[in-house]
């Protein structure tokens, strides 16, 4: 058994590799005890548990999307399992059907989309070397009914909105497209026609603001859309983004 | 970072648990409510944007790989988080000594104290380390607080509190031992 002296010092030492004080070396040293000595294991959670609460008084800082998107990346997360269409055409995601089935597009509206997309747009060839980055939203009305489907290719910069159940929109009025960041102010994507897919390209600001902390929404705003550049018209679906 | 309810507590837990289990919609989850936190703590250590995004990204592939060394008995699942990312940033100052230093003008470090924008009171473990460090002497605190958040050597510390190397050690150290009394009685 170590004499309290020893015992001190280990202990402070401990408390030094947890505030961030030692070397490079007597870090590694640390970090091998820590996996391979329970006590150590335990001293060390004791004084991490001591001081991480003082980590409250840092501000949160929102990180940019392309922190989770290379996050998935590193992990592989987009490159298995390919969905069996995608695999069978080698095509992009866009026309996936397991995936379109996934975000829980009706059939006859994933064909109906699939037809127009094809016809609308060649699809670019696959990259072999990774997977596109996808981030998929539902934005549904306060009756959870899915109104539109959003898709996010972030490595093309695009954004897919497919209608699912749109609501009846007045011909006086357009339907508009907003990111909303966390904590931040609506972000226009643009306006598009509610009952007809419609491709928008993303702009690097909008790119850096997509994320599983953001949120699309549908607003009712006169033709041509929004005249003050934010929100006037009710919001009459909404829906978060998570990765596909 | 404002203060978790045990509700929040009790569910980032059971979302690291199923990170555990290579569940990704838990993993994206975790990520959603815990990335604003990890990346103010990493802005706060690395001084560098880019940098401090570098290291949220290692974090986050490390939370996914290792989240089985998890122990909801040794800690919260935000303290392990914390702790992940934290390592990470000060492991990569320590290899990267050109990054710093983030210029800091030690007299002028504030001294701070709990604030009511941290919603700290309804934090124990908070409260109880705020006491403590309340009971030490100001510098052995400042050296203290300012290891925590900046991520320095006791060499860089003692720099930039413009005293030798030795007195840095002894204010830290016995800062330490008092705190250590205070928090374990």
């Amino acid at each position: 058994m170590n004499s309290t002296f020893e015992s001190d010092k280990d202990n402070l030492r401990y408390a030094e590799y947890v505030l961030g004080l030692l070397d490079a070396d007597a870090r590694a040293a640390v970090a091998h005890e820590v996996e391979t000595s329970p006590e150590a294991a335990a001293a060390v959670a004791l004084w991490q548990r001591h001081f991480t609460p003082l980590a409250m008084e840092v501000t949160d800082v929102a990180p940019p999307a392309h922190v989770w998107a290379g996050i998935r990346r590193r992990l592989a997360f987009d490159a298995a399992p390919p969905s069996p269409a995608a695999a069978r055409t080698g095509s992009s995601i866009w026309d996936s059907l397991g995936l379109w089935r996934w975000i829980g597009v009706g059939a006859t509206a994933v064909a109906a989309c699939l037809l127009v997309i094809t016809v609308t747009r060649p699809l670019a060839p696959p990259t072999a070397a990774h997977a596109s980055v996808l981030m998929v939203s539902t934005i549904a009305g306060d009756n959870g009914v899915a109104g539109w489907t959003a898709t996010m290719d972030i490595d093309r910069s695009e954004l897919l909105v497919v209608p699912a159940s749109p609501a009846n929109v007045a011909t006086d009025r357009n339907t508009q497209l907003w990111l909303i960041p966390a904590g931040g102010a609506p972000i226009s994507v643009g306006v598009f026609p509610p009952g007809d897919p419609k491709r928008f390209h993303l702009d690097k600001d909008l790119l850096d603001r997509l994320g599983p902390t953001a949120a699309l929404a549908v607003s009712l705003e006169p033709v041509g859309g929004s005249p003050t550049g934010q929100p006037t018209g009710p919001v009459i679906a909404k829906g978060a983004i998570r990765a596909a | 970072m404002p203060a978790t309810s045990p509700a929040e507590r009790d569910e980032l837990n059971r979302l690291l648990l199923r990170t555990a289990d290579a569940d990704q919609r838990a993993f994206e989850e975790l990520y959603r409510r815990t990335s604003s936190r990890l990346f103010g703590v990493c802005v706060r250590l690395m001084g560098d944007r880019d940098e401090a995004e570098e290291v949220l990204q290692e974090a986050f592939v490390t939370v996914w790989k290792r989240a089985r060394s998890f122990d909801a008995k040794l800690s919260s699942a935000l303290t392990w988080l914390v702790t992940v990312a934290r390592n990470k940033a000060i492991d990569r100052l320590r290899q990267r000594p050109d990054l710093r230093p983030v210029e800091v003008d030690w007299e002028t470090l504030v001294d701070e104290g709990p604030g009511p924008a941290h919603g700290a009171e309804s934090d124990e473990d908070y409260r109880n380390l705020q006491a403590c460090l309340a009971e030490l002497e100001i510098q052995q605190r400042r050296s203290i607080r300012e290891a925590f958040f900046g991520g320095a050597t006791y060499n860089e510390l003692a720099e930039r509190a413009k005293v030798p190397l030795g007195t840095m050690k002894s204010w830290i150290r016995r800062g330490l031992l008092q705190l250590r009394a205070c928090l374990n009685p």
